[in-house]
């Protein structure tokens, strides 16, 4: 995560809020931890998953939050044959009704009045149809809601499966990644680690040496025959022409487990060698050799040789 | 010269944000002019019911005459007129209804200054949403000078106050984003106007330990100062701060200091303290870490000046264009608009002590060269005298027609609103940011 380094008297408002914005982008974004990472994983099985989770309560705070619906009362004017008439005097009431006749000189109140009437019952159906209506609409949003909510909880599920899968798919390349690395390093990485053998060879090419195998009585190399000669000082006989062998055997030769496996491998390894030059040549007893002396080691050396098989080869 | 500050309520004990402006600056032109106070009886800006006896006292000095209030608030038609006018289309009928309904409506008030208007030579007028304002510019609209404490809210898309802000002789903005706001609205730019603010009385001897000792406080605070009300932003502000008190690394408490409308929450680290004297004020502010200003609206936030003025950073709520604006100005404040944000920016503050320092050194110079009372008068004074030497020609004011007034095609003022510019006014009209 980026530190926060404005480190200075001269200070910036706004670059403070843009480190401070990136800063929360990056904790948003990239910078979960391991943790973190699990906890989402596994919040789906908590709560989403589960298929009584789906239905929360958020549809009962929905409906809590909004009140039942109420039909607004409406004001409506009754209106009948008197109403034009009417007053709470009674003497107003009476002189009106008398001067009735005299009004209808002038006009005809009836259809007024009839068409009043009739507004106030239409009033009346339409308050009711509207009410009506209101009470379906907001069951519907009501399903709406629930569908709506569904929606976001498996979109949700959804993302957090993603989110789920990426981790695993990246987990598992980095492992693959990991044993790649390793099966190249464990092929490179070659220690040449000198046998027994390597000591009988050259027992046996130096024939006044004693026969007994001692490191402090390794010969010079100009003892070893053919290229064991030009090889870098300090090698070890028989070593040159086994890495040789062993370029060779990566190039194009049988398979590492062939050449550096089992015994008989090696057998038919350097039959395979015998006449190609003077130095497999010259190397070839020291393949064979080793063998048999192995064989003729104490136990206590040849274990760790046998338990790991072809370790002179391979080193 | 003869000045009248015209405004809504004024009094030692009144302490609204523009009563508590005018009243400052009423004191302050008082060493050059002759100022005469002009207001109402009421004390209480809900009810506005009469409380104080009509009739002329001295208040800090300054001659103060109090007007009756025609009728009290009632909540209900209040309630609907406002609905009426921001939500709906409606007339210039319906917006003069709301003004009255709002209240203070003092007529008696409007009557004195405009029979007397020759007496002054300048009438300034606060707070540009009440009646006062509104009947008393449009009265002496040769000699009003309006200070609008204007917020970005539904207030400012009523049709009847363009108008007025086109009328008036000069107006004394408070922020460039108010300007910026009050231009768009009315496309006053010709007019004369400039933006001054007002200045604080921060004492120099504040003392944090005696604070810390008679409230028994310890450890880092920060303070929230002002009304504890869900309008400026204190729900929003007990929501996030119990949020980063979650993290084991925040030591910051948080100290209110206000009336409570609020129900403040139960927490170890969250103090209320109740409304506090000046001097426990400033000695809060002085013992703290930072100010906090959660507010949605404000046309200048004083209590962020008078931090900065004490050396004090400020986290303020980044929806508010004014204080966000202010914070950028001053280099003197960071701001939030998530609980990510509040939790960083607090946490920064609170670890960084070389930002923390920084920005207090920025707001106390900030202060200093904008809201000095040195500064403040001098605006004024000019002002003044700008106007003098102008030609002081009455501007025509044609007021609606009987049909007019009726006719139902005014927006929604909500509409006129969302259709305002947004953000902090970061050009031209800002005083220029001098980082430290």
């Amino acid at each position: 995560m980026a530190e926060f380094n404005v480190r200075s008297d001269a200070v910036n408002v706004e670059q403070i809020m843009e480190q401070i914005r990136s800063r929360i982008r990056e904790k948003r974004g990239v910078d979960y931890t391991e943790e973190q990472i699990r906890e989402l994983a596994t919040v789906k099985l908590q709560k989403f998953l589960d298929p009584r989770g789906v239905r929360s309560d958020l549809l009962e705070q929905f409906r809590k939050t909004q009140p039942p619906y109420q039909p607004p009362e409406l004001p409506n004017y009754a209106f009948e044959e008197n109403t034009l008439f009417d007053s709470h005097r009674a003497p107003l009431r009476a002189i009106r009704r008398l001067l009735k006749p005299i009004l209808k000189l002038f006009f005809n109140p009836n259809p007024l009045i009839q068409a009043l009437n009739i507004q106030s019952r239409v009033n009346t159906m339409l308050a009711e149809r509207e009410a009506r209506l209101e009470a379906s609409k907001r069951s519907t949003e009501s399903l709406y809601y629930e569908l709506i909510h569904n929606l976001v909880v498996e979109t949700t599920r959804l993302g957090i499966e993603v989110k789920n899968q990426t981790m695993r798919i990246e987990s598992m390349s980095s492992r693959l990644e990991f044993n790649e690395r390793r099966a190249r390093a464990l092929e490179s990485a070659v220690v040449y680690k000198p046998s027994p053998g390597d000591l009988v060879v050259t027992a046996a090419s130096a024939p006044a040496a004693p026969a007994a195998p001692q490191r402090e009585s390794r010969p010079p190399q100009q003892n070893v025959p053919g290229g064991v000669q030009e090889g870098a000082p300090g090698e070890g006989p028989g070593q040159r022409s086994r890495r040789r062998r062993r370029r060779r055997g990566r190039r194009s030769g049988p398979p590492a487990a062939v050449v550096m496996g089992s015994g008989s491998a090696p057998g038919s390894a350097v039959s395979g060698t015998t006449s190609h030059s003077s130095a497999d040549v010259s190397e070839a007893p020291g393949d064979h050799q080793p063998q048999s002396a192995v064989s003729q080691q104490p136990s206590s050396e040849a274990a760790p040789q046998s338990s790991s098989g072809s370790e002179p080869e391979s080193q | 010269m003869k000045l009248a500050v015209v405004v809504q309520r004024y009094g030692l004990d009144v302490n609204g944000g523009a009563e508590l402006h005018a009243r400052y600056i009423a004191e302050r032109l008082a060493r050059h002019a002759d100022v005469e106070v002009l207001t109402t009886c009421a004390t209480d800006y809900v009810t506005w019911r009469n409380e104080l006896p009509v009739g002329i006292v001295t208040v800090n000095g300054v001659q103060v005459r109090r007007f009756k209030v025609k009728h009290e608030r009632d909540p209900k038609v209040f309630g609907r007129c406002q609905t009426r006018v921001f939500e709906e289309t409606h007339s210039i009928d319906d917006e003069l209804a709301w003004l009255d309904a709002e209240g203070p409506t003092s007529p008696a008030l409007v009557d004195y200054l405009t029979k007397h208007a020759g007496d002054y030579d300048f009438c300034l007028f606060f707070s540009y949403r009440y009646y006062h304002a509104y009947h008393g510019a449009l009265g002496v609209a040769s000699r009003a000078i309006l200070v609008p404490t204007a917020e970005r809210d539904e207030t400012i898309g009523l049709a009847i106050f363009p108008p007025v802000f086109r009328a008036v002789r000069a107006i004394m903005y408070n922020s460039p984003e108010e300007q910026l706001m009050i231009q768009t609205v009315a496309a006053n730019e010709h007019g004369a106007g400039v933006v001054v603010g007002v200045g604080s009385d921060v004492p120099q001897n504040s003392v944090p330990a005696r604070f810390r000792s008679k409230f028994n406080i310890r450890g880092p605070f920060a303070v929230y100062v002002g009304r504890i009300d869900a309008n400026k932003g204190c729900q929003e502000l007990f929501d996030f701060f119990q949020g980063y008190a979650k993290n084991p690394y925040g030591k910051l408490s948080l100290v209110l200091i206000g009336n409570s409308l609020l129900d403040v929450p139960l927490h170890p680290r969250i103090h209320y303290l109740g409304f506090l004297d000046d001097t426990d004020k400033f000695d809060a502010l002085a013992a703290s870490d930072l100010l906090i200003m959660p507010s949605y609206y404000e046309s200048l936030s004083m209590v962020a000046l008078e931090a900065w003025a004490l050396g004090k950073p400020v986290l303020a709520n980044g929806r508010c264009d004014v204080l966000k604006g202010q914070c950028i100005r001053s280099n003197a404040g960071l701001f939030y608009e998530s609980f990510d944000e509040f939790n960083e920016t607090l946490s920064a503050i609170e670890k960084h002590r070389w930002l923390s320092s920084s920005l207090g050194r920025n707001g106390r110079q900030f202060f200093r060269e904008n809201y000095d009372w040195s500064v403040i008068e001098r605006k004024y004074l000019d002002m003044f005298e700008r106007l003098r030497k102008e030609t002081g020609s009455p501007r025509a004011i044609s007021a609606p027609g009987w049909l007019d007034r009726r006719r139902t095609d005014v927006p929604p003022a909500r509409e006129i609103l969302a259709r305002l510019p947004k953000g902090p006014a970061l050009g031209s009209v800002v005083p220029a940011r001098r980082p430290a």
